[in-house]
């Protein structure tokens, strides 16, 4: 618990530094783009604690720099479409490796012979969630089994630890509107 | 070869420096897991960068007097003995393998690859069960130093290197994904790694969505706060660091700003004594949230620009 604790701590500060950069910036937002430069500077500080290099940081990073380029370019259009060729943008954009799982698929169709043993079918059932974790976490398609298993332990402990901020950060400003 | 040797000495010096702590056991993973796993956590991060033992197997075979590509258990000890100092090595070969094995790698040189691995699978079937471990944990070991990871293998199993770092590689798994089991409520009773995986996959969806649904909270909140944000999140940090709060007002309904129609101009004064009361009086405000929501806010951007917030 220490440990989620000075994690919050940490998170916290950072997200406070980046809200205040982006409320500075810009005065006439509309609530999706609002909701927007929240999550980008919770993400943001949330992937910045605990000084660790772990993949799916710095798959967040290159993330976010991407939506954020993406964000000046076409600042003129509606924010809903908008977030939706930011986010095409940024999953195209990523140069890093070659589509496995595009491949993967391929083989599938031209597999012929399917074997009906147990330890198969489990095996096929494991390899379908973890591709599907990959999927969920950031910069999880390069990421090896032994990997993932680590990254995903990272990743749950810091997003309990946003969640929590962020639930507390909600409930002192609905107190704070209500109170006077 | 001396510095490959000195280097796997100082690789390994590492290694022990890290797994004696850890594991005091035989199976090292287990007694990690007898630690809570926030701190497991950390104490995993570190021997992942330090060491990547499997790796060396073939390796050193290579580099080292003995010709033998591939071996078992004591034979590892063997070839790291033959490397530095062979009495040392002899001492805990007698023990594993009940004697005999001191002239066994010169009478292995001599032979070809396919009677050798008959040879081996021979002796591990001859001798005595053994237990799997990752770690070293002979008895006569204090000191030693080895340079690569030590697997014993159980009787009648696989004895190449490959399928044995395959072993390795798969325990190593199996500790971490028992770890996340923990992490993740109501995984402990589930046996199978498929379902525990949903629960994962579920778990992280849930977080992934609660992240968005709070942040649209606080999107729409947010131009009211802005102007006072230092203060309060001054407040904040400092009720954060005290306890942790209980979710009760998670839960509560936000009126989506479409379905609000009132568009009234709010004027909340400002004052800094007023924050720290809600603050500490949380608890007790919860049945006050539902009514003045009503006439709350709408986050136009027109209402913004007509007050002085900066």
């Amino acid at each position: 618990m220490r440990n989620l604790s000075s994690l919050k701590k940490e998170f916290l500060r950072k997200w406070i530094k980046g809200l205040r950069k982006y409320n500075s910036q810009k005065k006439n937002m509309n609530l999706l783009e609002r909701k927007k430069a929240i999550k980008l500077s919770a993400d943001l500080a949330m992937a910045s604690t605990k000084d660790k290099t772990t993949l799916w940081r710095k798959a967040l990073f290159a993330n976010t720099s991407t939506k954020i380029d993406d964000e000046q370019d076409m600042s003129t259009t509606s924010s809903t479409p908008q977030k939706k060729v930011i986010r095409k943008n940024s999953t195209n954009s990523y140069p890093l490796r070659k589509r496995i799982t595009g491949r993967r698929k391929i083989l599938r169709r031209n597999h012929t012979k399917e074997r009906v043993e147990a330890s198969f079918i489990a095996m096929r059932l494991v390899k379908k969630r973890t591709r599907k974790l990959k999927s969920l976490l950031p910069g999880g398609k390069f990421m090896d089994d032994s990997c993932l298993v680590d990254e995903t332990l990272d990743y749950i402990e810091s997003l309990k630890a946003q969640v929590e901020v962020m639930r507390c950060l909600v409930t002192s400003s609905e107190l704070f509107i209500n109170q006077p | 070869m001396e510095q490959t040797t000195l280097e796997s000495i100082q690789f390994n010096e590492e290694i022990q420096g890290i797994m004696a702590p850890a594991s005091e056991t035989a199976n090292s993973f287990t007694a990690l897991l007898e630690l809570p796993p926030t701190q497991v956590v950390e104490l995993l991060h570190s021997p992942e960068i330090t060491g990547k033992p499997p790796k060396p197997y073939p390796l050193t075979c290579d580099t080292g007097n003995l010709t033998f590509p591939s071996n078992t258990t004591a034979r590892f000890s063997v070839l790291a003995g033959e490397n530095k100092n062979s009495p040392e090595v002899k001492d805990e070969v007698p023990e594993t393998e009940g004697g005999g094995c001191v002239s066994d790698p010169t009478i292995e040189n001599k032979k070809s690859k396919g009677a050798k691995r008959k040879e081996r699978e021979k002796k591990v079937k001859v001798s005595s069960k053994k237990i799997k471990s990752i770690g070293d944990e002979n008895s006569g070991n204090g000191g030693d130093e080895l340079p690569y990871v030590h697997v014993r293998v159980r009787r009648g199993q696989a004895t190449d290197s490959h399928s044995l770092a395959e072993r390795a590689r798969r325990e190593k798994i199996n500790a971490r994904m028992k770890l996340l089991q923990e992490l993740v409520p109501g995984c402990n009773k589930i046996s199978g790694t498929a379902l525990v995986l949903d629960k994962i996959i579920n778990h992280v969806q849930s977080l992934q969505h609660e992240v968005e649904i709070l942040s649209m909270k606080l999107a729409a909140v947010n131009p009211i706060i802005d102007s006072n944000l230092e203060s309060i999140l001054a407040t904040e940090g400092l009720s954060l660091m005290d306890s942790n709060f209980p979710a009760t007002v998670a839960p509560v309904v936000w009126p989506e700003t479409p379905h609000n129609g009132n568009r009234q101009q709010f004027q909340l004064p400002w004052q800094s004594d007023a924050f720290h009361q809600p603050l500490w009086g949380r608890g007790e405000n919860n049945p006050n949230f539902m009514t003045p929501e009503n006439s709350l806010l709408s986050y136009d951007s027109s209402a913004n620009s007509d007050k002085d917030w900066s």
